[in-house]
């Protein structure tokens, strides 16, 4: 559905955003885009969408090149950015009606609806979005991208800065879409989010595309079990296959040692030596 | 052309900010300030070119409103959509031309630019000021406001801050509303300054609603108009066009 090709990004002189990425995102699938700040991830997604071109490569969606192509690639996508870019002094309502009209939905005013229902928003349609929880707004913008039934659906961080009930709710929405046949391309730094909801995951490092697999094969292959220990104040991390190895890693140390199952996290801090957050470990 | 929904969004927010008082204020004050203070300070006493002062300033001051109206709303709804709120990225990401975008944006300028002329209209006649109102005056006026929304978007697309609009209005936008014989007669400046004003757009709307006429001198200054008005809407065309961040 999404063919990346030797994709490179270069801003200015000096910043390689994307360097020589190429991917293939299938049809039907949630895939997510794991990577630290920096790593990226928006940089794909805006040139995906059209907001900004390539230095080099091409990439299509269903066929379609997203730089010769635009208008045929931008009737099939739908897109909830990192930033809330809602008209926060129009109503919910006047929201979805000028996008609906933007993208000509037939039908807009009962799509509206629809949505509104989906969203649990239907009784503050016509209240203003800024008087909206942060909660709310995510729904209603992840409920504006799919409004045109696109194919494909861009969610950059969609739950960032959410608390974890709320950020459970948004997942369940993802996972109808998904169930409706369309296509997530995923960005987040949430470990927890990309190993719940994603197909695969391709983690995303310097611009580069440093790891691409299913998330259980990710961490299998890094080793099934970490052992995390102090020494001398600063954190180890050990990967090992099985439970026993871990337990006779785990009797060398002397200092805060915890066994734990290996996630996304470790896999990343196990290929780059340093974890999603950006700081440097051992 | 799906230029309806661009425009009717921007209304949308414009009737939205008209109900604070903020920017009724610096929207719709300012001329009428200047209404006030010199159409009735020195209306009485002063006459221009046979007439009174306050006939001669009132069209002035509604090419001069309208000018700020159609160009400051939408440069600063631009820059600020496009680097603060990200809300121009939508319209970039839909199925839409940079021509539709364009055209909501201008359409939605030359709303305000009329809507703040109907004011001083109003209120000139109100105060008893004399205009020739016919469809020359509404087609200078229109094309005026068409204009300066389309530079509008040409500097909303390439301001880099808010700043940067800011400059470009104190710079040129403002120094055109008063020099471009807004307040006085051009032929009352020095020979050189007489040279660059008649290049300004704004001087020859100022000849337009002051004598609205079907003759040569009043068609050739609205081919300049328009010639301008193509320049921009071109310009901001291809800037929306061409738009990558």
């Amino acid at each position: 559905m999404i063919a990346i090709d030797h994709l490179s990004k270069r801003y200015r002189q000096d910043i390689l955003a994307l360097d020589d990425l190429t991917l293939n995102i299938e049809a039907g699938e949630i895939f997510g885009l794991l990577g630290p700040n920096g790593a990226g991830k928006t940089t794909l997604i805006k040139i995906l969408t059209g907001l900004t071109k390539p230095t080099q490569g091409t990439a299509t969606i269903a066929g379609f090149d997203v730089v010769r192509q635009p208008m045929e690639v931008k009737k099939l996508i739908g897109v909830s950015p990192q930033e809330i870019n809602l008209d926060k002094e129009l109503t919910a309502y006047e929201n979805l009606l000028i996008y609906g009209k933007l993208h000509q939905v037939p039908d807009l005013k009962s799509r509206i609806q629809e949505l509104l229902e989906a969203g649990e928003l239907t009784d503050r349609a016509r209240h203003r979005v800024r008087e909206f929880s942060g909660g709310m707004q995510r729904r209603l913008l992840m409920l504006r991208a799919i409004m045109s039934r696109p194919r494909v659906l861009f969610l950059d961080e969609p739950t960032v800065g959410l608390d974890p009930q709320v950020r459970r709710r948004l997942w369940d929405l993802i996972n109808q879409f998904k169930a409706e046949g369309i296509t997530v391309l995923l960005t987040t730094h949430y470990i927890e989010e990309a190993e719940i909801l994603c197909d695969r995951v391709g983690i995303l490092n310097r611009g580069r595309l440093i790891a691409l697999d299913t998330p259980q094969a990710l961490t299998a292959r890094t080793g099934g079990y970490t052992v995390e220990c102090l020494r001398n104040g600063r954190r180890y991390y050990e990967f090992v296959n099985d439970r026993e190895e871990a337990n006779r890693c785990a009797l060398q140390e002397t200092q805060g040692v915890t066994i734990r199952r290996t996630n996304l996290e470790d896999v990343f801090l196990k290929l780059t030596g340093e974890s999603l957050a950006g700081k440097t470990e051992a | 052309m799906n230029w309806y929904p661009i425009f009717l969004r921007e209304i949308l927010i414009f009737e939205r900010r008209l109900l604070r008082l903020g920017y009724v204020v610096s929207a719709f004050l300012m001329p009428l300030l200047y209404l006030l203070a010199f159409g009735l300070g020195l209306g009485r006493r002063v006459n221009i070119s046979g007439g009174s002062y306050l006939n001669y300033l009132l069209p002035g001051l509604i090419a001069m409103s309208s000018m700020i109206n159609a160009y400051t709303w939408v440069a600063n709804g631009l820059t600020m959509g496009r680097l603060y709120f990200q809300t121009f990225q939508v319209y970039v990401q839909a199925p839409v031309s940079a021509s539709a975008i364009v055209w909501g944006q201008v359409a939605s300028g030359i709303v305000r630019g009329l809507l703040s002329s109907l004011i001083l209209l109003i209120l000139g006649v109100a105060i008893g000021s004399g205009l020739n109102l016919n469809l020359m005056f509404l087609l200078a006026l229109t094309v005026n406001c068409l204009l300066f929304a389309a530079m509008g978007v040409v500097v909303g697309m390439r301001s880099k801050s808010h700043e940067d609009t800011a400059n470009f209005s104190n710079f040129f936008i403002m120094p055109m509303a008063f020099f471009s014989g807004t307040f006085f007669p051009i032929k009352q400046m020095p020979g050189v300054l007489q040279v660059i004003v008649t290049c300004l757009p704004l001087t020859h709307t100022n000849h337009l609603l002051r004598s609205p006429f079907w003759d040569l001198n009043s068609l050739i200054s609205l081919g300049i108009l328009a010639a301008y008005s193509l320049g921009c809407l071109a310009l901001a065309i291809f800037l929306v066009r061409n738009y990558s961040e």
